[in-house]
C-alpha cells in the first residue's frame, strides 16, 4: 500500500490555518508596532521639555480627557507618552481584527460548507478550532513580541514595553476567543461578527465610563480594554490586570471547544426557526434590494456612530473647559492633528474629521460585500435578468451613499443631544453642517471602493479605506515627522475646513465631490467592461 | 427562414493562455430544444457565460433572437436561466427568492409559478440557508420555467435533483418545447439529453466537434450487432467498420460503424439463426467522442 504518511492531519490544518490569516496579520503587525515606533520617535520632538512634561501631568485630572484618550500616566517618558497616544487605538485595531478574523476562519469557512470537508477526516470539531486558535494566538504573541522589542530598541525600559505589549496582545487574544465562543452560539457569520463587535463596543464603552468617572472605576476591570489602562505600563507596571485578562481569554476559549464538541455542524446553539411568513419589502426592484440588504447593517452602524458621537456631545462643556484654561495642551493637541479644540465649535469640528474614517469604512464595507456577493454567484441570477450591469452597481452606490448621509446625520442629532444635555450650546444646524462637511471624504472612500469592484473586486476593502483611514493616518504622520507639505496634502483632511468653528472650504468640497463622482463612473465603466466572477 | 434563438459566430475566450472556447459557430433554433455535451473543461460554462453577456467574448459575437449578447437590458428580456451552482441570498425565504426573481427578471406567470412550486414539492417559507443542493435548484428552475421566456439557459439544472424531480423537470421542459419556447440544455445526464433533446452539439477542449439529432448521431456511431450461427463461422476480419468485440462457440458480438451492407453481405455466407441489431446510447456516442482520446 502507498498511502501518504497518515500522522499529521492537525498539522496540515495547522499550514491551512496559517495561509488563510498570515497576510492580515502581518499588516496589523506592522501597523502596531510602526504607530507604536514613531511616537516614540517623535517623543522628543512633540513633548521633549520638562515643562510640558509637568503641564502633561494636570491632564490626569480632567475627567473628559480621561474618557476620550485614556487615562494619562508616565506622559514624561516616551513609552508612557506612547502608550496614551497609540494605546487604545491599537487595542481596538487588534480586537478588531482578532473578532473579524476568527469569525471568518471558523464559523465563516463552516458556513461555506468548506469545514464539511475537513470534519470529514480524522480531526473533532473542537481539535479543528484549536487548530485555528492557536494560529491566531501565536498571531497575537508575535505582534505583541515585536512591538515590546520595537519599543525597548527605541529606548524605554524593558518592563513597560513587555507589560504593554503583552497587554495589547491579551486583549486582541480575549476578543478571538470571544469571537469564537460567538461562532459557536450563532450559525451564521454575520450573527457571530455582530455580537462580538457589541461585546468589544460595550467593553470600550466601559472602559470611556470606568475612565472618566471615578465612583464607577470598577468597570475597568471588565475586558478586553479596561484592564489595560490598569496595568500602568511604564508607570506602576502591574500586572495582576493582564492576569485577570488572561483567565478571562482562556476561560472563554475553553467555553468555545467544550460548546465546539457539544453541537451540530454546521449548526449553531441558537436554532433559528426553520420556517417563517415572508417579509415582502424591498423586493420590488434592484434599487430596492440593495436598499433592503443595507438597511441592518446601516442600523448597526448607526447605533456605533451614534452612541459614540452622544458621548462627545456629553464630554464637550468639560473638555472645551478644561483646554480653555490650560493653553498648553491646546498646542499639543494642535501639534497632534487637533487644532482648536478650546470652543466648544472647534473641539466638535475636530472629533467631526474622525467621523470620516466609520463611515467610509460603512462604505468600503457595504461594497466588500457586493464583491463578495458576485464571487459567491449571488448576483447571477440578478444579472440573469433585463437589468445592465451599470444599473446593478449604481443602485449599489446610490444606496451606500444614502446610508453615508443618514450615519452623517445620526452622528450630528447624536452630538447635538448631547451638548444639549450638557448645556454646551450647540445649535443643531451647527452639528450638522460639521458632519455634512466630512461627506466628500467618506465619499472618496465610497469613489475608491466603487473603482475597485471595476478593477481589483478582492481588493476593494483595503482600496476602499485608502482615502479614509489611509488620508487620515498620512496626516498624522506627515504632521508629526514634519514631511514637506506636499506629502501631507495629499490627504483629503488636509483640505477639511472645521467646520462649524470657520466656514466650509467649498472649492475643496467641490473638488472632492466631482473627483469621486469622477471615479465612481470610471469603476462603473470598468465593471462592465470586465468579466464577471464566479 | 426560421429565425433562430441562438447565433454564435467564431465565439473565442481566451483566459490569459488558456484558450477556452475556439472559435464556436453554433445556431439554435427557436422552438427547438438544444442539448450541450462536453466532458469538464470543454467549455460548456464559458459559452453560456459568454450567451448571457457574464464574460466578454474575445472574438466573435453572440446573438440572441437577433439582439447582441452583450446588450443585457435587452437580451435579457427574452431569456431565463440556470446556473449550474445555484447561489441564493441565505436570509430570504424561498417566497422572497421568488418575488425577488419575478421582479428583477422577464416577467411572470404567477399561476404557473404556483403550480411549479407544488410540482416540484417546494417549500418556501424556509430560508435559503437551511436549503439542500437541490432544493436551491428547485428555487431557480421555478424562477426560470415560471418566466416564460422564449429562451431558456439550463446549465446542468438537474444534477442535485433526486429522481421524480428529475421527471417534474422533463415535464417542464416538455410543456416549454409545447409552448413554442427555446431551451438550450448543457447536461452531464445523457439519458435525460436523449429523452428531451431534438438536436445534440457536442464540444471538446472548447472547438465544436458534432451538431446533429440524435438518430444521426446514432447513425453516424457504431452499434452493437450479435449474430448466432450454426457450421463455421463466418469471416469478416476484412469488413470495413467491423470491430470484433467478443467471439464464442456459436456467437459473434462485434461493433459497427457506417452502413451494414457489407457485413451482412459477410454473414450471408454463413448459417446465422438469430441477427440483433443494438443502437448505441448517447452514454456509448459520448464515450466515443472521448473515451478513447485525449481530451
Amino acid at each position: 500500500m502507498s498511502a501518504a504518511a497518515p500522522t499529521a492531519p492537525g498539522r496540515a490544518v495547522t499550514r491551512l490555518a496559517a495561509r488563510q490569516v498570515r497576510r492580515p496579520a502581518l499588516v496589523v503587525a506592522a501597523v502596531t508596532v510602526g504607530m507604536s515606533a514613531l511616537v516614540v520617535a517623535t517623543y522628543a520632538r512633540t513633548v521633549g521639555d520638562p515643562a510640558a512634561a509637568q503641564a502633561l501631568a494636570a491632564l490626569a485630572g480632567n475627567p473628559a480627557v480621561r474618557t476620550l484618550f485614556g487615562e494619562p500616566v508616565a506622559l514624561d517618558t516616551a513609552g508612557g507618552f506612547a502608550v496614551w497616544r497609540t494605546g487604545t487605538v491599537l487595542a481596538v485595531l487588534l480586537t478588531t481584527w482578532g473578532a473579524l478574523a476568527t469569525t471568518r476562519l471558523t464559523r465563516g469557512e463552516e458556513e461555506a460548507g468548506r469545514w464539511d470537508l475537513l470534519l470529514a477526516g480524522r480531526l473533532t470539531p473542537a481539535a479543528l478550532l484549536g487548530r485555528h486558535l492557536a494560529v491566531l494566538t501565536l498571531a497575537m504573541a508575535s505582534t505583541g513580541l515585536l512591538l515590546a522589542g520595537a519599543l525597548t530598541t527605541f529606548g524605554t525600559p524593558r518592563d513597560g514595553a513587555l507589560l504593554h505589549a503583552t497587554g495589547l496582545a491579551l486583549a486582541g487574544l480575549t476578543a478571538v476567543a470571544a469571537a469564537a465562543c460567538a461562532a459557536q452560539i450563532f450559525p451564521t457569520r454575520a450573527g457571530a461578527t455582530g455580537a462580538t463587535l457589541a461585546f468589544l463596543g460595550v467593553g470600550l464603552l466601559a472602559r470611556m465610563i470606568g475612565d472618566g468617572v471615578s465612583a464607577l472605576a470598577w468597570l475597568r476591570w471588565l475586558p478586553p480594554y479596561g484592564p489595560l489602562a490598569l496595568s500602568r505600563p511604564y508607570d506602576d507596571d502591574r500586572w495582576a490586570p493582564l492576569l485577570a485578562f488572561a483567565v478571562t481569554a482562556a476561560a472563554l476559549a475553553g467555553v468555545a471547544l467544550v460548546l465546539a464538541g457539544r453541537r451540530d455542524v454546521r449548526a449553531g446553539l441558537l436554532r433559528p426557526p426553520t420556517g417563517r411568513a415572508p417579509r415582502r419589502w424591498l423586493l420590488g426592484s434592484v434599487g430596492a434590494f440593495a436598499v433592503r440588504r443595507a438597511v441592518c447593517p446601516l442600523a448597526g452602524w448607526s447605533t456605533g456612530i451614534g452612541a459614540y458621537f452622544l458621548l462627545i456631545g456629553l464630554l464637550a462643556e468639560s473638555l472645551t473647559g478644561f483646554l480653555t484654561d490650560n493653553p498648553r495642551f491646546a498646542d499639543l493637541a494642535a501639534q497632534a492633528g487637533f487644532a482648536g479644540l478650546g470652543t466648544v465649535e472647534g473641539y466638535i469640528a475636530t472629533l467631526f474629521a474622525l467621523l470620516a474614517v466609520p463611515v467610509g469604512a460603512f462604505a468600503t464595507a457595504r461594497l466588500a460585500a457586493f464583491a463578495a456577493a458576485e464571487n459567491a454567484g449571488r448576483l447571477t441570477l440578478l444579472h440573469a435578468g433585463p437589468v445592465s450591469r451599470t444599473w446593478l452597481l449604481t443602485a449599489e452606490v446610490v444606496a451606500t451613499v444614502a446610508g453615508t448621509a443618514v450615519l452623517v446625520a445620526v452622528a450630528a442629532v447624536a452630538t447635538w443631544a448631547g451638548t444639549t444635555t450638557v448645556g454646551a450650546g450647540l445649535p443643531l444646524t451647527a452639528a450638522l453642517a460639521g458632519a455634512v462637511n466630512v461627506l466628500p471624504v467618506a465619499l472618496l472612500g465610497a469613489a475608491a471602493a466603487t473603482l475597485s469592484v471595476g478593477l481589483a473586486p478582492r481588493a476593494v476593502a483595503t482600496i476602499g479605506m485608502l482615502p479614509t483611514a489611509g488620508g487620515f493616518i498620512l496626516k498624522v504622520i506627515s504632521d508629526s515627522v514634519h514631511a514637506p507639505a506636499w506629502v501631507g496634502s495629499l490627504s483629503p483632511y488636509a483640505h477639511l475646513a472645521a467646520v462649524p468653528a470657520t466656514a466650509p472650504n467649498w472649492a475643496a468640497a467641490g473638488v472632492m465631490v466631482t473627483g469621486a463622482v469622477a471615479v465612481m463612473s470610471a469603476g462603473n465603466w470598468a465593471y462592465v467592461r470586465r468579466d464577471l466572477r464566479l | 427562414m426560421t429565425t433562430s434563438a441562438i447565433r454564435a459566430h467564431h465565439l473565442t475566450k481566451r483566459y490569459g493562455r488558456l484558450l477556452a472556447l475556439d472559435g464556436l459557430d453554433l445556431t439554435v433554433h427557436a422552438g427547438e430544444v438544444f442539448g450541450f455535451l462536453g466532458p469538464n473543461g470543454a467549455g460548456k460554462s464559458t459559452t453560456i457565460r459568454l450567451l448571457l453577456g457574464l464574460a466578454r467574448p474575445t472574438a466573435g459575437h453572440a446573438r440572441i433572437f437577433d439582439v447582441d449578447a452583450g446588450d443585457v437590458a435587452a437580451a435579457h428580456r427574452l431569456l431565463a436561466y440556470v446556473p449550474a451552482d445555484v447561489a441564493l441570498w441565505p436570509q430570504l425565504t424561498g417566497a422572497e427568492l421568488l418575488d425577488l426573481l419575478a421582479a428583477t427578471g422577464p416577467g411572470v406567470d404567477t399561476g404557473y409559478r404556483a403550480d411549479l412550486v407544488a410540482r416540484f414539492d417546494l417549500d418556501l417559507s424556509r430560508p435559503a440557508r437551511t436549503y439542500s443542493t437541490g432544493n436551491r435548484q428547485k428555487v431557480a428552475l421555478v424562477a426560470a420555467f415560471a418566466t416564460r421566456a422564449p429562451l431558456l439557459v439550463l446549465d446542468e439544472p438537474t444534477s442535485g435533483l433526486d429522481p421524480l424531480m428529475e421527471l417534474q423537470f422533463r415535464r417542464a421542459v416538455t410543456e416549454a418545447r409545447d409552448n413554442g419556447q427555446t431551451v438550450f440544455l448543457s447536461s452531464h445526464q445523457l439519458a435525460e439529453v436523449e429523452a428531451v433533446c431534438d438536436r445534440v452539439a457536442i464540444l471538446r477542449a472548447g472547438r465544436l466537434v458534432d451538431v446533429a439529432t440524435v438518430p444521426d448521431l446514432r447513425r453516424l456511431h457504431r452499434s452493437e450487432v450479435v449474430a448466432r450461427f450454426t457450421g463455421p463461422a463466418p469471416d469478416l476480419a476484412a469488413v470495413p467498420g467491423v470491430d470484433l468485440l467478443d467471439r464464442a462457440d456459436g456467437t459473434l458480438r462485434f461493433s459497427l460503424v457506417g452502413p451494414p451492407g457489407p457485413a451482412l453481405r459477410a454473414l450471408a455466407a454463413a448459417d446465422v439463426t438469430a441477427l440483433t441489431v443494438r443502437e448505441p446510447s448517447l452514454e456509448e456516442i459520448f464515450l466515443d467522442y472521448y473515451g478513447q482520446t485525449d481530451r
